[in-house]
């Protein structure tokens, strides 16, 4: 039985979590404690060398995703042992790979970011190691155990990796507000399945879609009414962790408070993993006709969300005067993007399901390089936040601005970067479904998007800072470099050949 | 079987009503450890009706499994949200979500 190579981008994250955590504990602090003062953490002082450890761990993760998607999860049966509880198909393959790239990235930014913020704790990165381990378990899990098990990991983690900064009003307020919304969505799921699990006497996704899909014939037991709840219930807590308006109202104030690696990784993972959860309980569970029908099904009330989401999400960020906030929001309007492609699902299965992976690649490495990019143009006792901070910044620090300007454009959705393929695919898809007017909805709402991310670019290249205000100077570090020359090649080698991971997606999907 | 039937809808109704009696608490209250507190009731009320539901479900103890889950993972959820509670009562000195208020714009 080989079950090794096939899972091993699960074992190299959950391994690698526990390895970092001993180096970090049985290590020597690298900071001079004040006087009267004890250095209580081991990690202090040490962001860099761990910082690096964990991005090899998540990169390692990556790559062994790709090599195993390569390899085909058909070629290794030994995974059906796994099933119902963990699926590990091409789909899930595909979202590990880009859920630890987003981890690979907060990583790096984090290596950067802690020390020169001087919150140097070394706790933080295998708490990142073990969210994205969470978030790859919950991507994958076809049991609603699984799925409560894997979304609770990722989810204790975050919490944690937000209040790091413990002296800050700010920071612990964003870890309190995230964490009371987000166990009150985590028990309205629960709930939910509780319903599902009696309604259907399976917690397994698949017979939870036989039973579904047996409402209506004459001999079934099923009761429709108690399906119907569980389902609103998940949708619920999924819309939350997705932070679809209206259930985002914790979103701006999370991002905003948290120390922005973790802003990035809230952005990034957490965002991803619940989009695949989500897509695979609608498609696996309410996957029949009925319930992927217009009239009786789940897309109708979707593509409302979607609507709502991006409409919302999209006026309220040209207000911010913090782009720290900005992000937060377009983070949110993007959430409304991936929804239609969820809603395309229900005519055109495969494309809808392409499109939906493909932009959560190209939302993950357009959104870390932005977020980084932040990171970057700020340094210590100096975080940029707002428009101000940033103006001049193009003629004083003319390559911190053209990534930024990068990542901007790209989740804008210009060509020929990442975004505007993600984007492309998405309304595709739509078209293919019939779905015009979310399809121009959409079209709309990105000219809306353009308007404040150009408001970015336009404030760093063509603004002065105002005499006397404090100017912000990029941080020098080789990891949050690092970091950016990554993303940026990404988006643009996803912008010049975005064939490959659309090919990649659909063969995912088709087993190809 | 009447019998049986009639008593699980019984629990299915009193799960329904605690989980309601906490998600109301956890919305209009606004002292952080009542709020966690009615976030234990509704897990707990999740808790009675997986078990209530195993009932009928006769073969497995999908159930009663789920449950065992649901309550060690809510521990240590707890774990991480007290330490979230002690980090703000030490900056603000009180536990009213009220006084959450830095961020809002």
């Amino acid at each position: 039985m080989n079950l090794l190579f096939p899972l091993s981008p699960l074992l190299v994250t959950g391994f690698g979590a526990l390895l970092l955590m001993l180096t970090e504990a049985f290590g020597t602090p690298r900071v001079r404690a004040a006087a009267g003062e004890e250095v209580v953490d081991a990690g202090a002082g040490r962001s860099g060398e761990l910082a690096l450890g964990a991005a090899v761990v998540l990169l390692a993760g990556a790559v062994l995703s790709v090599a195993v998607w390569l390899a085909g999860p058909a070629a290794s049966p030994e995974l059906k042992l796994l099933e119902p509880w963990l699926v590990f198909d091409g789909v899930a393959l595909f979202m590990s790979f880009v859920l630890c790239l987003g981890g690979a990235f907060t990583a790096l930014l984090a290596g950067g970011y802690l020390p020169e913020h001087q919150i140097d704790r070394g706790e933080f990165f295998p708490l990142l190691i073990l969210a994205t381990l969470g978030a790859q378990v919950l991507s994958a899990s076809g049991d609603l155990l699984m799925l409560f098990v894997g979304l609770e990991t990722m989810s204790l983690a975050v919490y944690a990796m937000i209040g790091l900064r413990r002296g800050s009003a700010r920071a612990v307020e964003a870890a309190l507000k995230y964490f009371l919304l987000g166990s009150f969505a985590a028990a309205l799921m629960l709930f939910g399945g509780a319903l599902l699990y009696g309604a259907t006497g399976h917690t397994d996704l698949r017979g939870i879609g036989q039973a579904v899909a047996s409402i209506g014939q004459p001999e079934s037991t099923v009761n429709a009414g108690l399906v119907l709840l569980g389902l609103t219930l998940n949708l619920v807590g999924l819309a939350f962790k997705v932070s679809a308006v209206p259930f985002h109202m914790w979103t701006p104030d999370a991002y905003e408070g948290a120390p922005t690696p973790t802003t990035t990784f809230m952005a990034v993972a957490v965002k991803t993993a619940a989009f695949a959860i989500l897509m695979r309980l609608l498609l696996t569970s309410f996957g029949d006709e009925r319930a992927m029908s217009w009239g009786a099904g789940w897309p109708p009330v979707l593509a409302l969300l979607a609507i709502v989401t991006m409409t919302v999400a999209n006026l309220i960020a040209g207000r911010q005067e913090s782009v720290k906030r900005m992000l937060a929001y377009s983070s949110i309007a993007h959430a409304g993007y991936v929804l239609i492609g969820l809603v395309a699902t229900m005519r055109s299965p495969i494309e809808g399901q392409a499109s939906v992976m493909v932009y959560l690649l190209t939302y993950t490495v357009s959104t870390a390089g932005a977020f980084g990019a932040l990171i970057l143009c700020g340094s210590r006792g100096a975080e940029a936040v707002s428009y101000d901070d940033l103006a001049g910044i193009g003629r004083r620090h003319p390559a911190a601005a053209l990534v930024f300007t990068l990542f901007l454009l790209s989740l804008a959705g210009m060509p020929p970067t990442a975004g505007f393929f993600g984007k492309l695919y998405i309304f595709r898809a739509a078209i293919d479904s019939e779905l015009y007017w979310l399809t121009v909805l959409g079209l709309l709402n990105s000219l809306v998007a353009a308007y404040y991310y150009l408001r970015v670019i336009v404030s760093m290249y063509f603004r002065e800072p105002a005499p006397g205000a404090p100017v912000a100077t990029p941080m020098r570090s080789g990891l949050v470099t690092g970091a950016l020359v990554l993303a940026a090649f990404l988006v643009l080698a996803i912008g010049l050949a975005p064939a490959t991971p659309l090919a990649m997606a659909l063969g995912s999907l088709t087993g190809g | 079987m009447s019998l049986l039937g009639n008593v699980l809808e019984h629990y299915v109704m009193l799960a329904g009503l605690i989980f309601a009696i906490g998600a109301v608490g956890f919305l209009i209250r606004r002292n952080v450890l009542v709020q966690l507190m009615c976030i234990e009731l509704m897990l707990n009320a999740v808790n009675l009706a997986l078990v209530g539901y195993n009932r009928v479900h006769v073969g497995d103890m999908t159930g009663h499994l789920f449950a065992f889950f649901v309550i060690a993972v809510a521990a240590a959820e707890l774990a991480v949200g007290l330490a979230i509670v002690i980090a703000f009562y030490r900056l603000k000195s009180s536990v009213q979500s009220d006084e959450a208020d830095a961020l809002r714009h």
